[in-house]
């Protein structure tokens, strides 16, 4: 039986009468995009913490919203992301005398989502990697301990912490994210896969969930073109679209050139039992005129025609061994 | 799609301009995204040929594939199971054709006419395709609106175009346009009992008839003996009564250059506001039992994935469609 759970995580932008805008421009458009996301088969959204005021205007509420997703034939909110990604004088995980703030932010946005079945309050575990570094083990370990007590307590708000790697930020090598693990929490911290960060950062996301998928609660199925040999997860202020050379690091799901092994993913999740969401993500995907809908159809007919492959292929070996 | 109605997408929309949409792997971009929301079939446009029309006029489309099994095989590769139908514009210059402007109103050219639809028939033909859909007449302001005469001339020539696509296993629908100077009803149905029903269908554009100022549930009704295929798409607006006359209505009018300047016409199904009753057309053809494609048609109306994403929602949810 074909996966389900697929989820898609919001960048996208769409025409406007002002121009290329994200589709909260008004309610008109959001309608318009949640129809478009559950044609091509989506049936979960995840969002960033700063849409949800927008959402709840919309709509009401954020309950009204999804009243929206169930109408539109859509399930509910998966996730919500938030992040620190410049480090201030008032937030930046590395540094414990940010961490109450960054825990109130945390406590604020868990408590909007109160009376949803939201899943995954995903988070970046640091800033980036330039205004961290030097990395050092006690500032992975801060980060460690500000995760940890924010996760417990959206433990009880029903929800899973659990932390987005960037290929830019101060967490990215496997050591350093084998002390990051090591440090935190495992009944409060999770991991959240997102496929192109991680290989674009020289690590296999395959083979990061096969030693983290017990601590793992979803994924960002996006690829990239391009590992990064050259440092360029240093660059100032921001990696992801000025890195030297590199135009765009992000693509959807079967393009030419994609570096990930999705279907080896897909089967090394059918395999372990995983039954949660899977997301597909599309990050910048209008550099060069790129459109977000095509983008989505087309990572929905790979979804489709390859990764439902394999996990058919899987499921018929453990068909055959039983 | 699992419905006794068959469901393919029109894919003019994304050759927005002479030079785009030629690469294959933009097409394979397209004929996935059509594919992923559910559509397995295609309708193709045949433009204005040469190098850069590569998925529209038959012969281009063999060179790039070689034959038949060749563009078949292309289309596989996407999932698309195959071409619904081919549309041409007999008056719309083709590089293949010399750029002829051909204009069926002119009997001495009939013959050229009837020539220059064969490579379309044997392409059909030869992929299967089930419908050859043609725009029967020129615009109205080109023409004025078409007396009795003109439109018996018209069905002379489109009975004998029909003929050879009998031959060849393929059906000819004539697609009503907005613009046409068969414009009402009466012209309408004048052209209908013109042509011999053997071999002549029509192709009733729901959007297109609205304009127009046609009921096409009623005409559907009246006619569905003669409506061999569909396209489905909305509109907000309609002619308010002379508008198509409009000196180079395409653009004047269906571009509002001119007049009541409306820039936009066509819309997704069901879009708020739509003049055309979608859902009671498609239970028209259901009740019916209507046995052509229903090729859903972006047109000219925004981005053509972000339309085709919302004209999938709406066969699905609104039209009962499973799939």
């Amino acid at each position: 039986m074909a996966w389900s759970k697929w989820s898609y995580m919001d960048h996208w932008v769409t025409q406007t009468p002002q121009g290329p805008l994200p589709p909260q421009f008004n309610r008109a458009h959001m309608d318009r995009y949640l129809k478009q996301l559950a044609a091509a088969g989506f049936t979960g959204f995840d969002t960033f913490f700063f849409t949800l005021p927008a959402l709840a205007a919309m709509y009401g509420s954020l309950q009204g919203f999804e009243a929206k997703l169930n109408e539109v034939g859509m399930e509910k909110i998966t996730g919500v992301f938030t992040a620190y990604p410049s480090a201030t004088p008032y937030t930046a995980p590395h540094v414990r005398e940010t961490h109450d703030r960054i825990f109130a932010d945390s406590l604020r946005t868990v408590q909007a989502l109160d009376g949803l079945a939201v899943e995954n309050f995903i988070v970046m575990p640091s800033s980036t990697y330039h205004q961290t570094e030097p990395v050092t083990d006690d500032k992975i370990k801060a980060m460690a301990e500000l995760w940890s007590r924010v996760g417990a307590m959206t433990r009880e708000h029903g929800m899973k912490t659990t932390c987005h790697f960037e290929f830019w930020g101060a967490v990215r090598t496997r050591e350093q994210l084998a002390t990051f693990f090591d440090y935190s929490d495992p009944e409060a911290v999770f991991f959240f896969c997102d496929t192109a960060q991680h290989t674009i950062a020289g690590v296999d996301p395959v083979e990061l969930f096969r030693e983290y998928g017990d601590r793992c609660t979803g994924f960002h199925f996006k690829d990239t073109h391009d590992v990064d040999r050259n440092e360029a997860y240093r660059t100032p202020p921001d990696p992801e679209v000025m890195s030297p050379g590199i135009d765009r690091w992000f693509y959807e799901m079967g393009t030419d050139g994609g570096l990930v092994d999705f279907p080896a993913l897909m089967k090394e999740i059918v395999t372990s039992g995983y039954d949660g969401w899977l997301t597909v993500e599309h990050d910048k995907a209008d550099t060069f005129g790129g459109s977000y809908a095509e983008a989505t159809c087309v990572a929905k007919w790979y979804i489709d025609n390859v990764l439902a492959q394999a996990q058919a292929e899987v499921e018929a070996t453990e068909g055959a061994a039983r | 799609m699992n419905d006794a109605l068959r469901w393919a997408y029109a894919l003019n929309q994304w050759n927005y301009r002479m030079d785009v949409f030629i690469r294959h792997d933009h097409q394979q971009r397209a004929l996935k995204t059509v594919s992923a929301l559910g559509f397995d079939h295609i309708e193709l446009a045949a433009g204005m040929g040469g190098r850069w029309d590569n998925i529209g006029r038959p012969e281009v489309i063999l060179d790039n594939h070689g034959d038949a099994a060749g563009f078949g095989r292309f289309l596989a590769e996407a999932s698309v199971r195959g071409v619904s139908s081919h549309f041409w514009d007999p008056a719309l210059p083709a590089e293949e054709t010399g750029f002829a402007f051909f204009m069926p109103l002119d009997p001495s050219q009939h013959d050229a006419i009837v020539a220059a639809a064969d490579p379309f028939i044997a392409f059909l033909a030869s992929v299967g395709g089930e419908q050859l859909v043609v725009r029967p007449a020129p615009s109205a302001w080109m023409t004025g609106p078409l007396d009795d005469g003109a439109i018996r001339l018209l069905g002379s020539l489109w009975n004998r175009v029909g003929a050879r696509a009998q031959e060849a296993g393929v059906g000819l629908a004539l697609h009503y346009d907005c613009l046409s100077g068969i414009h009402s009803r009466e012209q309408l149905e004048m052209l209908l009992d013109a042509t011999d029903p053997a071999v002549v269908g029509l192709a009733l554009d729901t959007a297109e008839f609205t304009i127009g100022g046609i009921d096409p549930i009623a005409f559907y009704r009246d006619h569905s003996d003669r409506v061999t295929h569909v396209h489905l798409k909305d509109v907000r607006e309609a002619d308010t009564g002379e508008e198509y006359l409009t000196p180079g209505a395409e653009q004047t009018m269906l571009q509002g250059g001119a007049g009541r300047r409306i820039e936009r016409w066509f819309y997704e199904l069901g879009t708020e506001g739509g003049r055309v009753d979608v859902k009671g057309f498609v239970a028209a053809l259901r009740e019916r039992q209507y046995a052509g494609w229903v090729v859903v048609e972006s047109d000219h109306a925004g981005e053509p994935a972000e339309m085709a994403m919302l004209n999938s929602w709406y066969v699905r949810h609104e039209l009962g469609q499973k799939g």
